[in-house]
């Protein structure tokens, strides 16, 4: 059967459009009759919204594509934010520069752990990052003594911080700086082929002499950084530091990948694509909530969506995982 | 095909689900309650009462949403709802800090809004509906004060404080009011707190092995009804439930609320909590309906004591 020139796209972007055309053709209608939808404001929302577990799952693309998990990633989130608003409330530093660096260097550190007990013993990485997910809490829990850091909205230095970091365009620019920087390390490098490689068939990978042990060490690594990363922005999003964040954050980011149309095994999927599964869960949560449909069914038709997402990759054409 | 027809499901699923939730019509009021956490009863409670308040109101329309007790979550969803332009916007922030500036935006928008019962940390509000939980404190340590006084005709006695999630102002205050009460009687102790995260399973777990360390307990004060309740399903469970009395916080009306567990004579005492619904919807449709009403800054509603000499009244109400 002859497929019309569309149908080559990949079928996760055709998930998408379908879905974007359907919030455009339901969206409620503004005084002015614009679609409430299309608004500058509610596009740029949503990506917004969705840059934290965006910029996570990308990182976690690269640990799903070497065959492992890293459920560790939301507790991460949760101690860069601790220790981001710790530095900048109370007076470690005066460098909002040195406060993040403080923060992103130690989640890339706990990354680094989880990769090195991954590579250098045979713990399923399953395993390892559910052990580190609850130590990682704990550890942020521990300095933050249980306690929210408020950031506030006076004149000093964390609040600085938090009028710049929480501002939109930097946002939405971080995921897009991200996204680049993440596409071009998997498809333009050789460390990405490594990746692919590792998830792909790590025995023969070994056999052909490819450093499958430090590749697991650096995906684990950049995963740290990057949650790392996404903790300092949600601080400043929130104005706080909060040791109980990012619960379940870690679900949301492997479901934008697998919807996406990265197989769950490793070896084959794409940046692209987790960013498209992305949007799909950005738009779907935006396009329901426009439409006030109630919170309980949001969660129902979410559940319904990625199977079927996931289904319409598996169909003919799709990556044949 | 495979991928056709389940392109097609998906693309009709969805409209099935959405069909039926169109805009509010005209000449309606839209009013949007951006709800923390639907999950825990206290909220579940606000939710029911202000559906049944706004439903006798056939020019309101109300629409709730449900946060998950995720800071980013009831940002986005505050956001959503400015893009909507509702008549009025109400919301009960999951926590102070995150919800600050998303209702500032709402206010920013010209939407009137109403803050329900948890603080934020600059006035972004039209009103501020709350009750108070420092006096509460204070109602729950008098109220043990008294009793471990009819004990043992001095005020002594050990007790033990059940916490719920730290950082959050009900756990701060309930705790620092007992706390206050307290440290005028040097010898009432509270020989153990342990953290319960408001759940009533997790408090029978850290009551468990309190009463496995201490073998005389006299009060137990639970910050709210729940772990005060799990805290006597595990003493009783140890057959140590008659050696202490149990104090909540909530005061939740219906079957599995607080007035019920103080009329079974689980509870000896708890302190409503108000749900501060009636004063938020009575504030609002004044706003929607006068334009020349200007609300109070702020409404505080006062906590009542719930023992068995008005638990039953209470629980008719």
């Amino acid at each position: 059967m002859k497929l019309p020139a569309f149908a080559a796209l990949p079928k996760n972007f055709l998930a998408l459009a379908g879905i974007v055309l359907l919030a455009i053709a339901i969206s409620p209608v503004a005084a002015d009759g614009s679609r409430v939808f299309l608004e500058i404001g509610n596009l740029t929302d949503i990506l917004r919204q969705i840059s934290l577990i965006g910029i996570i799952s990308l990182a976690m693309t690269f640990v799903i594509l070497t065959g492992g998990i890293d459920l560790s990633v939301g507790s991460v989130l949760a101690l860069s934010t601790s220790l981001t608003a710790m530095w900048l409330t109370r007076g470690y530093t005066h460098s909002v520069a040195v406060a993040i660096l403080v923060a992103v260097a130690a989640c890339a550190l706990a990354g680094a752990v989880n990769g090195l007990v991954i590579a250098f013993t045979d713990i399923q990485p399953f395993i390892v990052t559910l052990a580190s997910m609850i130590g990682v809490r704990g550890l942020a829990k521990w300095l933050s003594s249980n306690q929210n850091i408020d950031i506030g909205f006076g004149q000093d230095l964390a609040a600085h911080f938090a009028a710049v970091f929480r501002q939109k365009a930097l946002v939405i620019g971080s995921y897009a700086a991200a996204s680049a920087a993440f596409w071009t390390l998997l498809s333009r490098t050789v460390f990405g082929r490594h990746v692919r490689a590792t998830g792909d068939n790590e025995r023969a990978a070994l056999h052909a002499g490819l450093p499958v042990r430090s590749t697991k060490v650096w995906v684990y690594t950049l995963t740290g950084l990057l949650s790392g990363f996404a903790g300092v922005l949600y601080a400043a999003e929130n104005h706080q530091g909060n040791p109980n964040a990012g619960v379940a954050y870690e679900l949301d980011a492997i479901a934008a990948v697998v919807i996406g149309g990265t197989r769950l095994s490793g070896g084959k999927g794409s940046i692209s694509g987790t960013i498209v599964g992305t949007l799909i869960m950005g738009v779907l949560t935006n396009m329901l909530r426009l439409n006030n449909v109630d919170s309980n069914v949001e969660m129902m038709i979410k559940a319904v969506i990625i199977v079927l997402a996931v289904a319409v990759q598996r169909g003919k054409g799709g990556n044949g995982a | 095909m495979v991928h056709k027809c389940a392109g097609a499901a998906l693309v009709a699923a969805a409209a099935l689900a959405i069909a039926g939730c169109s805009g509010p019509a005209k000449k309606q009021f839209f009013v949007a309650f951006s709800q923390a956490n639907n999950a825990e009863p206290y909220r579940a409670a606000q939710n029911e009462l202000m559906t049944q308040l706004f439903a006798r109101q056939p020019d309101v329309k109300l629409v709730i949403s449900d946060a998950q007790q995720d800071n980013s979550r009831q940002v986005a969803q505050v956001e959503t709802f400015i893009r909507q332009k509702p008549d009025l916007l109400i919301v009960a922030p999951n926590e102070r800090a995150a919800l600050t500036a998303v209702m500032g935006q709402a206010m920013d928008a010209k939407i009137p809004v109403i803050c329900l019962e948890r603080d934020i940390l600059q006035p972004n509000y039209t009103s501020y509906v709350h009750s108070d939980n420092l006096t509460i404190g204070h109602m729950a340590g008098e109220f043990i004060v008294e009793q471990l006084q009819k004990k043992y005709g001095a005020p002594r006695g050990n007790v033990v404080a059940i916490r719920g999630l730290l950082g959050v102002e009900g756990e701060i205050n309930r705790d620092k009011g007992a706390r206050e009460v307290f440290a005028k009687y040097p010898d009432i102790k509270i020989i153990a707190d342990p953290v319960a995260d408001w759940i009533q399973a997790k408090a029978k777990d850290r009551m468990t092995e309190v009463l496995r360390a201490q073998p005389k307990i006299d009060v137990v004060y639970g910050h709210n009804d729940p772990m005060a309740v799990g805290a006597y399903l595990a003493a009783r469970e140890l057959g140590r439930d008659k050696e202490m009395l149990f104090v909540g916080v909530d005061g939740l009306g219906g079957e599995a609320g607080g007035i019920k567990k103080v009329m079974d004579g689980v509870l000896a005492a708890t302190f409503v909590y108000p749900l501060c619904v009636d004063k938020a919807v009575d504030v609002a449709l004044h706003i929607l309906r006068d334009s020349s009403f200007r609300p109070e800054k702020e409404y505080r509603i006062i906590p009542t004591l719930v023992t068995s000499a008005n638990a039953a009244e209470l629980y008719g109400k």
